[in-house]
């Protein structure tokens, strides 16, 4: 593969990568956000977040074996000592480690 | 907020970012593609999916307009990201460009869910970010140079990240004011994760859930 193609793709997904990120801030930046702008700042993240765990199981293959069992899993136990303990980082340890353990060694 | 309770903070993505950027690493090596260029992509790119596309496409010696048009697409979502954070950065000074460049979804994720003191939430934000960044370099570095050379069987750490985001979720609904659009994107989140193609999931189920949110705002402020 020659270098000037590779450079030129590197430049190239870096400016349409800093283009989506940057694009609302340019939109956004004289005027005060509207009372619509703020509704969907408050309301958008926790959407956002719901969304993006189901973006990490969306190469799951659910209908062969074992058919996401440790995903499901996985989720639960997360789920599960996040309520009952509120501490992030045990709810994520346990939550991969159980996961890696049914995905190596158990399915 | 001190160093050690950042650092604290990134540790999830940290066990992410590294085996997900070593997996990185050894596809480009794979593709006979110098090391070094895994390190420039994470520097400059900084975008997971958006890396492992592109070198997808230089396999298939896509031209460098695809090349540009497929990653703006793959990408477009941050676009919701920036949109949430339009108040936060608000008053940053210029450094709040790096964040802006930063954004990606893990990043995203730990910035509007962080407990920061005003006083000094641009330095926080800035440290997250920046560590963020350092992971993914050094797995796609250690993956590009190492190739195969793996020292443990991590397989399956990465689910570090889908628990980062169940937690983070739970996190939000706790703290924010209305209820429904939770419920709402369970549900468009399911529908999505099914129903739609899994490079366009992402992007497809946030517009859904942009359209949602704006046009039944009234019903969504209604009750709780």
């Amino acid at each position: 593969m020659e270098s000037s193609y590779i450079i030129g793709s590197i430049i190239v997904a870096t400016l349409a990568t800093y283009s989506t990120r940057i694009i609302p801030f340019l939109l956004f930046r004289t005027r005060e956000p509207s009372s619509l702008i703020k509704y969907i700042e408050l309301n958008m993240p926790l959407m956002i977040m719901v969304i993006l765990v189901f973006y990490a199981l969306k190469d799951v293959k659910w209908e062969s074996y074992p058919y996401g069992l440790a995903e499901i899993i996985g989720v639960c136990v997360a789920i599960a000592l996040h309520v009952k303990f509120k501490n992030a980082l045990l709810s994520i340890f346990i939550a991969t480690l159980v996961y890696m353990v049914l995905i190596q060694k158990v399915l | 907020m001190n160093f050690l309770a950042i650092v604290k903070l990134t540790i999830p993505v940290m066990m992410g970012y590294i085996p997900l950027g070593m997996a990185f690493g050894l596809l480009l090596s794979k593709l006979l593609i110098p090391w070094y260029y895994a390190f420039f992509m994470s520097v400059f790119i900084f975008a997971g999916s958006g890396q492992f596309l592109a070198l997808t496409l230089f396999a298939s010696q896509a031209t460098i307009l695809e090349i540009g048009i497929a990653t703006f697409l793959l990408n477009l979502r941050h676009t919701f990201y920036g949109l949430s954070m339009i108040s936060t950065f608000k008053g940053f000074s210029w450094k709040k460009h790096y964040l802006i460049f930063g954004l990606t979804d893990e990043t995203f994720a730990l910035l509007k869910t962080s407990d920061v003191p005003e006083e000094n939430r641009e330095k926080v934000y800035l440290w997250i970010t920046f560590l963020n960044q350092c992971y993914w370099i050094i797995g796609s570095v250690v993956g590009a140079v190492l190739g195969n050379i793996v020292p443990f069987n991590y397989e399956g750490i990465e689910f570090s990240l889908t628990a980062l985001f169940v937690v983070l979720s739970i996190e939000l609904y706790k703290k924010n004011r209305l209820h429904k659009p939770f419920f709402v994107a369970l549900i468009i989140g399911l529908f999505g994760m099914i129903l739609f193609p899994p490079q366009k999931m992402l992007i497809l189920s946030l517009c859904l859930a942009a359209f949602v949110l704006i046009v039944f705002k009234r019903s969504m402020e209604n009750g709780k």
